[in-house]
C-alpha cells in the first residue's frame, strides 16, 4: 500500500482511538477465553486455567501500548509522555514555581543581555559592505588618537592607492532661524564624496561635489530627513530652496533619507546614530603650507582586495613623503587605519563580553540548581519510576521521560524568560550610558528568539542529563523494597549533590567578586576630587553667528555683557562663559607654541589644550586658582596679551618654578607684542573624570581672543534650574534671533560621565545577588534533604544522649565544608578571570584584597543562614519517632 | 516473559499471511494455527502477534471483520488481501532462496 494509504489509515486510528482501544481489549479478552476454555477441556481446574492463560498472554498494558505504536505517529508518544510530565508538574506545585522562576529569571536575563548583543555587536553597520570601512586618525607618543590636518588630507586623497574613496568631516554646529524661535542644529562639515564613502544615497538631490570644498562656494546644505520632516513639512520642491544658517542663506541641495546614521566622531562627539540635523560643505581655507591646526577626522573605504594592515603601510608612506615635504608640521606622525566597527563599538565590546559572561554564570548556576532539585525529587520518585521499570517499561522509555519533564520545564521557563526579556530589555536600554553606541538597534528580534530557545533546550537537556542518568542505573527490587527505612542517597549520588552546591557557590563567589569589584571601582569614581565644584551650577550653550559677530571685538563684547548681566540677576553668586564644560568632550589642539627660555626636546613639540574663558568662568565653575590672579575687566586685545594655565602645564613646563609672570608665544620670531603672559595658574580638570591625569592647558581672555561658541556657567545660591528662563530672557533681550541650547545642570553631566560604571555596576551586581540566592537556595536544598534522609540518625544520637547543639554543629559542620570549598574555588576563579576586567575598572586592584575578604564572608554567611532552617529542623528529631521508624 | 520468540526474525509476516491464505482467522486461531502446524516447535507471542496484525492492517495485506464464531462469541477475524497474496508470495520465494543459500552452506561445510 502506498504511504499515503497508510498514513490515511494512521490517522483515522488515531481520531478513532477509543474503538480502536476498545477493539483491542475485546479481541485479547476473546483471546484470554479461548486459551482457558482450552486448559479447561485439557483437564485444568477453571480458577488455575484462568490464572495460567493470563500468565500465558502476558502484560496485556504492555501489548496494548506495543501494538498502538504501530499504528500510531511517532510524535504521539512525545504528547503522552508530555502530558504525564505536565501532570508531574501540576502535582508538584511548589517545586515547579522554583524551578519555573529562577529558570525564568535566568533565561530571561541571558535573552536580555545577548538582546543588547545582538543589537551592538552582532547586526552589520547600516552602510552598505560595511566591513570596508575605516577611521583615520593620526598618532604620536603624547597623542595617540590625533584629528587630521585638512591639506594633509588633500595629499592623502590624491596620493592613496588603498581607498576607493576617502573623505573628512568636521563638527561645527549651525542656527536655523527664519521661522519661530531659532533653533540649534547639529551639523558637520564633510568634503566631496562623504556620503559616496558610507556608501549612502540622498534621498532627494545630490551631494556636495568638489567645487563646494573652494572657500566661498559653502553657502549649500543637505539636510536630514528629521530636520526635513519637522521644520520643513516634508516639503517635495525643498531642493533649491534658500534657509537662513548662522543668519546666511544657505541653498538646499540634498535630503538624506531617514535611517541615514552619523558613523560617530572622536572631538566634540555626537553619538552614534540619527544624530545629525544638516551638512554643510568643508572648504579648504588658509595656506595650505601651515598645516598645524587639527581638527578634522578621517573615514575612508578600502578598495576590496586592500586589507587594513596594507592601507596603513600606505598611509605612513604617505606620511612619511609629507613629513619630508613640510617638516616643521608632517614630522613625527604615524597614521592609524581603524575598521569603523571597531571605532563604533570597540569600547563597549568588553563590558558587553563581561556581561554576557556574568548571565552565563547565573545562568549555569540556575542549571546546577534545577539539576539538585530534580535530583532530590528523583530520589522521592524512586518507588514510581521503580514500578514502572517492574512493569516492563524499557529504560530508555524512562530516561526519555525524565528529559521530556526537564525540557518542559526549561522551555516553560524560557517562554517566561523572554517575556521578562521584554521588560529587561526596555530597562536596559534606559539605563545605558549616555555614549552607548547603537542603542536605538536594540531590540527583542527574531535571533533573540532563537537564542532563547536554544539556551532553555541546552539548560533543559544540562539539568535533565542527571536525573535521567540515575534512573538508567536504577535497580526496580532496592527501589521497591517497601520496609525499613527510605532509601538513602548512594554515595555516587550525594557526591554529584554536594559538587552541584560546590559549583554554585564558587560561581556566586566569581559574580559576587566581580560585582565587588565594580562596585569600588563605582565609588572611586564617585569619590574623585573633580577639580570643580559641580552643585549648584546650572550651564548652556550659546553660538554667534559670524554674520553677525564678525569681529573679535563685538564677540568678547556680547559675552561680556550678557556675563554682567546674568552676574546682576537675583540669585547668582557669579556667571561666566568658556569655550568647554569639564567632561563633555575636548579638542586635542595648540602644538607648536615656544615658551621663553626653554626648548623642546628634539621631534617634540610644546603642546596643550586651548580655551577661552571670561573673567567670571573660574570661579562660577568652582575651579581653585592656585596662585597669581583671575582674569579681570582689563585683559583684553588692547591690553598685553595674558593666559592662565593649569596646574598640569605648570608642572610640565616650569618644573618647581615660579610660573606667574613667565611668557610663550606662537610666533617663530615674535615681536614684544607677541608674548603672552602667565598671571596664573588654576587646579586641573581632566578630560574625563577616570582619565589618568589632567593634560597641560591654558586660556585666554574671551575679551583678547574671542570665540564664537561659548558654554554658559551660572552658579546659584539655591537651584540652579531656577534660573533657566532668566538666562533666555537675558540671551533674547541681546538679541532675539540667538538660540539658547544644552540647558542643563553639572549635576547632570557629572552623572553622565558615571553612567558607564554606574550601568556595569548595576548590572552584575543584580546578576550577583540573583546567583547568590539561588546558591542559597541549591544549599538550602542539599542540607535540607540530607537531614531529611539523617533524621532517623539524628533521632537515634539524641536518644543516646546527643545534645541539640551537637545535632546543630554536626549539620552547620558539612554545610561550612561545601561553602568553604566552593568559596575557595570561587576566590582562586577570579584571581584567573579577573584580568578581563581590568579594563572596566578604575583605581582596584583586580586581585583587591577587601573585597576577596568581605564577599567570602559575605557567601560564607548566606550558606549559614540558609543551612540554620533544616539544621534546626534536625534538632527537632524525635528520638522515639525515630527509634519506632527502625 | 523472560522467553523471547522462537521464530527466525522477520518470517512472522510471512506466517501469519500463509495461514489466512487457507481461511480467514481471528488471533487465538491464528496462534494456535501455527503452534498446531508446526508441531508446537513455534509459538507466537501475544506481544508480537498482534502488533503485527496491525502492521499487515496498515499495509493492506489483510483485512479485519468482526463475525461470530462457532460457539457465538464475537471476534475479530483477518482475512487476506489480493494485496497480501502478492506479497506471500514475494516473501515465500525470498525465503526459500534464503534456506536454499544456507542450505548450500552447510552442505558445503559438510563435505570439506
Amino acid at each position: 500500500m502506498n504511504p499515503i494509504g497508510r498514513f490515511q489509515k494512521k490517522l483515522s486510528i488515531l481520531f478513532g482511538r477509543k474503538q480502536f482501544r476498545s477493539d483491542l481489549d475485546e479481541e485479547m479478552a476473546f483471546h484470554r477465553e479461548q486459551a482457558e476454555q482450552e486448559l479447561i477441556a485439557g483437564g485444568m481446574a477453571p480458577q488455575a486455567a484462568r490464572y495460567a492463560a493470563m500468565r500465558r498472554f502476558g502484560n496485556t498494558m504492555r501489548i496494548q501500548e506495543r501494538t498502538l505504536e504501530t499504528v500510531g505517529f511517532r510524535f504521539e508518544g512525545w504528547i503522552g509522555d508530555l502530558r504525564y510530565a505536565a501532570r508531574q508538574l501540576w502535582a508538584n506545585p511548589g517545586f515547579t514555581a522554583v524551578m519555573l522562576l529562577t529558570l525564568a529569571l535566568s533565561i530571561g536575563a541571558n535573552s536580555a543581555i545577548f538582546s543588547v548583543i545582538d543589537g551592538v555587536l552582532l547586526k552589520t553597520l547600516p552602510y552598505s559592505r560595511s566591513d570596508r570601512l575605516v577611521r583615520l586618525f593620526l598618532s604620536d607618543s603624547s597623542y595617540p588618537k590625533f584629528p587630521l590636518n585638512p591639506f594633509d588630507f588633500r595629499d592623502y586623497r590624491a596620493r592613496n592607492q588603498s581607498f576607493e574613496s576617502m573623505a573628512v568631516f568636521t563638527r561645527g554646529d549651525v542656527q536655523l532661524s527664519g521661522s519661530g524661535e531659532p533653533v540649534k542644529l547639529n551639523g558637520f562639515g564633510i568634503t566631496s564624496g562623504y556620503f559616496h564613502v558610507l556608501g549612502l544615497q540622498p534621498e532627494l538631490g545630490r551631494e556636495f561635489d568638489q567645487k563646494a570644498e573652494i572657500p566661498g562656494n559653502g553657502l549649500q546644505v543637505i539636510l536630514s530627513d528629521r530636520l526635513w520632516r519637522t521644520q520643513f513639512g516634508s516639503d517635495p520642491a525643498i531642493i533649491g530652496r534658500r534657509v537662513t544658517l548662522n543668519m546666511q542663506p544657505f541653498t538646499v541641495i540634498g535630503v538624506m533619507p531617514k535611517g541615514t546614521e552619523h558613523p560617530g566622531n572622536e572631538y566634540h562627539a555626537v553619538s552614534y546614530g540619527e544624530s545629525v540635523d544638516v551638512w554643510w560643505p568643508f572648504s579648504f581655507a588658509g595656506d595650505p603650507n601651515r598645516r598645524g591646526s587639527h581638527f578634522v577626522e578621517g573615514i575612508a573605504r578600502l578598495k576590496d582586495n586592500v586589507s587594513v594592515e596594507q592601507a596603513r603601510a600606505e598611509m605612513n608612506a604617505i606620511m612619511t613623503q609629507l613629513g619630508r615635504e613640510h617638516p616643521n608640521y608632517d614630522a613625527g606622525w604615524t597614521v592609524l587605519v581603524t575598521p569603523l566597527y571597531t571605532e563604533i563599538v570597540g569600547k563597549s565590546r568588553q563590558m558587553l563580553l563581561v556581561l554576557l559572561g556574568a548571565v552565563g554564570i547565573v545562568l549555569l548556576i540556575a542549571c546546577a540548581n534545577a539539576a539538585n532539585l530534580l535530583l532530590a525529587r528523583a530520589s522521592a520518585r524512586q518507588r514510581e519510576l521503580a514500578v514502572r521499570l517492574a512493569m516492563g517499561a524499557p529504560r530508555s522509555r524512562l530516561m526519555r521521560q525524565l528529559l521530556t519533564e526537564s525540557l518542559l520545564i526549561s522551555l516553560m521557563g524560557g517562554a517566561m524568560g523572554l517575556a521578562l526579556a521584554f521588560g529587561g530589555v526596555r530597562a536596559l536600554v534606559t539605563l545605558l550610558p549616555a555614549d552607548f553606541p547603537r542603542a536605538r538597534d536594540i531590540h527583542v528580534s527574531g535571533s533573540v528568539f532563537a537564542f532563547t530557545f536554544l539556551v532553555s533546550v541546552i539548560t533543559g537537556i544540562l539539568f535533565g542529563m542527571a536525573p535521567a542518568l540515575q534512573a538508567a542505573r536504577l535497580d526496580p527490587r532496592q527501589g521497591l523494597q517497601k520496609a525499613g527505612r527510605t532509601t538513602t542517597a548512594s554515595g555516587h549520588q550525594s557526591r554529584l549533590r554536594n559538587a552541584l552546591v560546590i559549583s554554585e557557590v564558587s560561581l556566586a563567589c566569581v559574580l559576587l567578586i566581580g560585582a565587588g569589584l565594580m562596585l569600588r571601582s563605582f565609588l572611586n569614581q564617585l569619590q574623585l576630587d573633580p577639580g570643580f565644584q559641580r552643585e549648584h551650577v546650572l550651564t548652556a550653550s550659546i553660538s554667534l553667528p559670524h554674520e553677525q559677530y564678525k569681529t573679535n571685538a563685538t564677540t568678547g563684547h556680547f559675552y561680556d555683557q550678557l556675563v554682567n548681566d546674568l552676574s546682576a540677576l537675583p540669585g547668582v553668586e557669579s556667571a561666566g562663559a568658556g569655550s568647554d564644560l569639564p567632561w563633555t568632550g575636548w579638542d586635542e589642539n595648540a602644538g607648536g607654541f615656544n615658551i621663553e627660555g626653554k626648548k623642546p626636546a628634539p621631534n617634540q613639540e610644546f603642546h596643550a589644550r586651548y580655551h577661552m574663558a571670561t573673567p567670571g568662568y573660574f570661579k562660577a565653575l568652582g575651579v581653585p586658582l592656585l596662585s597669581g590672579r583671575f582674569f579681570d575687566e582689563g585683559d583684553t586685545d588692547a591690553s598685553l596679551p595674558v593666559i592662565l594655565i593649569n596646574r598640569a602645564m605648570a608642572e610640565r613646563y616650569w618644573p618647581g618654578e615660579n610660573v606667574v609672570g613667565r611668557r610663550m608665544t606662537f610666533e617663530d620670531t615674535p615681536k614684544e607684542k607677541d608674548w603672552m603672559t602667565i598671571v596664573g595658574v588654576v587646579g586641573d580638570i581632566k578630560d574625563q573624570p577616570n582619565s589618568p591625569g589632567a593634560e597641560p592647558a591654558f586660556w585666554w581672555p574671551e575679551l583678547l581672543a574671542a570665540n564664537s561658541d561659548m558654554s554658559v556657567v551660572m552658579r546659584s545660591s539655591a537651584n540652579p534650574e531656577l534660573l533657566a528662563d532668566a538666562l533666555r530672557n537675558e540671551v533674547r533681550r541681546l538679541n532675539p534671533a540667538l538660540a539658547v541650547a544644552d540647558v542643563q545642570v553639572m549635576d547632570r553631566i557629572v552623572e553622565t560621565s558615571v553612567s558607564t560604571p554606574r550601568f556595569a555596576f548595576v548590572l552584575v551586581g543584580m546578576f550577583a545577588g540573583l546567583a547568590i540566592l539561588l546558591a542559597a537556595i541549591g544549599t538550602y536544598g542539599v542540607i535540607a534533604y540530607s537531614v531529611s534522609q539523617r533524621t532517623a540518625e539524628f533521632g537515634l544520637r539524641m536518644a543516646l544522649g546527643a545534645q541539640q547543639g551537637e545535632v546543630l554543629r554536626l549539620v552547620l559542620v558539612q554545610a561550612i565544608k561545601l561553602t568553604l570549598v566552593g568559596a575557595a574555588l570561587g576566590v582562586a576563579a577570579s584571581l584567573a578571570l579577573a584580568r578581563v576586567l581590568k579594563t572596566l575598572i578604575f583605581n582596584v586592584s583586580p586581585a583587591d584584597p577587601t573585597t576577596y575578604a568581605v564577599v567570602s564572608l559575605v557567601v560564607i554567611c548566606v550558606a549559614l543562614v540558609a543551612c540554620y532552617i533544616p539544621a534546626y529542623r534536625a534538632t527537632q528529631a524525635d528520638p522515639m519517632n525515630a527509634l519506632r521508624a527502625e | 516473559m523472560a522467553k523471547k520468540s522462537d521464530l527466525l526474525p522477520g518470517t512472522l509476516d510471512m506466517l501469519i499471511l500463509k495461514t489466512l491464505a487457507r481461511a480467514p482467522l481471528h488471533g487465538y486461531g491464528i496462534a494456535l494455527s501455527i503452534k498446531r502446524l508446526s508441531d508446537d516447535v513455534l509459538t507466537v507471542e501475544e506481544g508480537s502477534l498482534y502488533p503485527a496484525l496491525q502492521r499487515l492492517l496498515l499495509q493492506g495485506w489483510v483485512k479485519a471483520e468482526w463475525k461470530m464464531t462457532e460457539t457465538n462469541r464475537r471476534a475479530r477475524f483477518y482475512t487476506l488481501t489480493a494485496a497480501g497474496r502478492k506479497q506471500l508470495g514475494v516473501e515465500l520465494s525470498q525465503f526459500e532462496q534464503m534456506i536454499a543459500a544456507i542450505g548450500r552452506v552447510l552442505r558445503d561445510a559438510q563435505e570439506a
